[in-house]
């Protein structure tokens, strides 16, 4: 069993962002890990991979040894309020929980903060081994990352200064890992160099996963008219220009094209085969 | 003036079908603006635009002009046009201002409608076809006025400005309040009351703004939906969201992206030669995999969707978008 680890997934939609989270953690249940799953949106990506049709704010065990919330923003606001106010956690907050969530709402920083507040304090928690959160776009990554500090830098003083510098320090640490899943085209390509360069410039360091690469086709011949040459073109030229975007990204693990394999829970199964982190 | 919103997931090439489109519009002397939010310039390639920008521009398609959507630019716009100037100026440089414009995924969906509807009432284009940002499959991109709405009329607003003397003093009485000296407890009370002076100065914005929300609403009613979607599992759903989703309109078209001929799932012929045996084999599971998903789609929500191959060559250029349009019947009516 490895040292406690935190992985946080990022990649641009359409890429596999939950299946490779639920890959992950399934690897890490299979190892013995005590494995807590987090979905950090709303989409029930994570849910489907790991065969649920939606997951809760309160963790369930998905399967042995694997543990998978998601959370709710509003919830999570609610559970932060009471810890800092010291009060049990289902006592009624009325006014206050409302105002608090018209303020999160009004200032994007805040539900950020929230949301990878939740997700560092369960790594705080000595429950778990591995956590693997399934984290939002590479659009949006940075400023998940740097809410801590920036409410660190807007809060002169105090208890809520101290958590961010603490959630800031837990983010930076190398037991924190970042994994951007992408896929070998032009626009994923892209949009992950960016966040490569972003993530680099916040001093974060992040592992690139390229998804669904086509294997080798090797074939000498003439190709004819037909459904035959018509699959194998499509395939050469994929395959092709899949090499030359691949080229274009860090070095990193690879996933493979799961051909005729729908079933998220199937696809999960696969990768988490295939996945070596 | 008609407009089309062509929405869906990420990734699952919206910006290619909306250029498409406008292409053969275009093409048919129809007077066209296709607008992106896409942020790597793709259309700009697939229109020989090496700089797209902000500012629609003729493309070199007569009849057809393209731009991109720059939120924080559109954010200013509406800003200047609706707050007196003083606020404007002052909001202009308030990094809330900064994060609503650009990070708060609602922001930019509101800048992208926000356009449309400026770009329908400017009367310049007979068609305007716009794509939407990613967030929350595309419906953000139609619930986005309604919460704008709701963020300067809202209670909080009002509460924390004071219902009806929005006075720069009364908002640091409110410290007072009990519910709010919790707030303050919670989040520092410095940040609290940098919101509130943010929503101070937004709040004198708020009739201009929430009538212009309404207007944007019934424009975005008026168009003509059409979601794009992979035969993929969560696509698919984010697609399926679009039927009976309250708030924003029917769908008026489906269109599949990246299909594979359903002939392909066929046995390969005896004596192939066994590595294209091989790939034809998975490429066909692939295939018929697709056309289930296909199927299943049109039976449950009685639709006839639109199929657009999965073509050898991504359509970064004119004439592969022209390909594009020639080999997917249907796409050329909407």
């Amino acid at each position: 069993v490895a040292a406690q680890r935190l992985v946080i997934v990022t990649g641009k939609g359409g890429t596999g962002r939950s299946a490779v989270s639920a890959a992950l953690a399934l690897r890490a249940a299979a190892s013995g890990a005590r494995t807590l799953a987090i979905s950090m949106t709303v989409s029930p990506g994570l849910a489907l991979h790991l065969g649920r049709t939606d997951l809760a704010y309160d963790e369930v065990e998905v399967s042995p040894g694997l543990f998978a919330l998601s959370i709710d923003r509003r919830q999570a606001l609610n559970e932060y309020v009471h810890r800092q106010l010291r009060l049990p956690r289902r006592a009624p907050l009325g006014a206050v929980a409302s105002t608090l969530n018209g303020i999160a709402d009004t200032v994007p920083g805040i539900r950020d903060a929230i949301t990878i507040g939740k997700v560092v304090f369960e790594s705080w928690s000595d429950r778990w081994d591995v956590i693997v959160a399934d984290g939002p776009p590479t659009g949006q990554i940075l400023s998940y990352l740097g809410a801590p500090s920036a409410i660190a830098d807007l809060v002169p003083a105090g208890l809520v200064k101290r958590q961010a510098e603490a959630m800031r320090e837990q983010l930076d640490d190398p037991s924190t890992e970042i994994v951007i899943t992408t896929l070998a085209e032009e626009l994923p390509v892209t949009e992950t160099g960016q966040a490569l360069a972003d993530l680099m410039g916040a001093g974060f360091i992040a592992t690139v996963v390229a998804n669904r690469i086509v294997p080798e086709l090797t074939f000498a011949g003439e190709l004819r008219s037909g459904p035959l040459y018509d699959a194998a073109r499509l395939h050469l030229s994929l395959r092709e220009s899949q090499q030359r975007w691949r080229a274009e990204l860090p070095d990193g693990p690879e996933l493979p094209y799961l051909f005729g394999l729908h079933t998220p829970t199937e696809v999960a199964a696969r990768l988490a085969e295939e996945l070596t982190l | 003036v008609r407009g089309i919103i062509v929405t869906g997931a990420g990734g699952v090439g919206k910006t290619t079908i909306a250029a498409a489109i406008a292409l053969s519009a275009a093409d048919r002397g129809i007077s066209t603006l296709v607008s992106t939010v896409d942020p790597a310039n793709r259309l700009a390639s697939a229109l020989e635009l090496s700089d797209i920008g902000d500012d629609p521009r003729p493309t070199p398609i007569a009849g057809l002009d393209a731009c991109m959507l720059d939120a924080s630019a559109s954010w200013h716009r509406v800003i200047r046009r609706h707050a007196p100037p003083e606020t404007a100026a002052r909001l202009e440089v308030n990094p809330y201002f900064e994060a609503i414009a650009n990070r708060f995924p609602a922001g930019q969906a509101y800048a992208a409608a926000e356009q449309m509807a400026t770009y329908l009432e400017s009367g310049r284009w007979d068609l305007v076809v716009v794509d939407t940002p990613p967030a929350d499959g595309g419906l953000d991109f139609f619930s986005a006025p309604r919460r704008i709405r709701r963020l300067v009329g809202g209670r909080l607003l009002r509460w924390i400005t004071g219902a009806r003397l929005p006075g720069r003093r009364r908002l640091y009485q409110f410290t007072a309040a009990p519910a709010l000296r919790l707030v303050d407890t919670v989040l520092g009370g410095p940040l609290l009351e940098e919101v509130a002076e943010f929503l101070l100065d937004l709040r004198t914005a708020h009739d201009g703004l929430s009538r212009r929300a309404r207007q944007i609403e019934r424009r975005l009613a008026a168009a003509t939906v059409v979601v794009v979607t992979t035969a993929e599992p969560s696509p698919l759903a984010e697609a399926e969201r679009f039927f009976g989703a309250g708030h924003a309109p029917q769908p008026a078209a489906v269109v599949f992206n990246k299909v594979l001929p359903p002939e392909w799932a066929a046995k390969p012929k005896r004596g192939a030669p066994p590595e294209l045996a091989a790939n034809l084999e998975r490429w066909g599971a692939e295939a018929l995999l697709q056309s289930h998903a296909r199927t299943a789609f049109a039976t449950r929500r009685g639709v006839d969707p639109i199929e657009v191959p999965w073509l050898e060559e991504a359509p970064t250029g004119l004439a592969e978008l022209a390909v594009l349009l020639d080999r997917s019947p249907g796409l050329a009516d909407l």
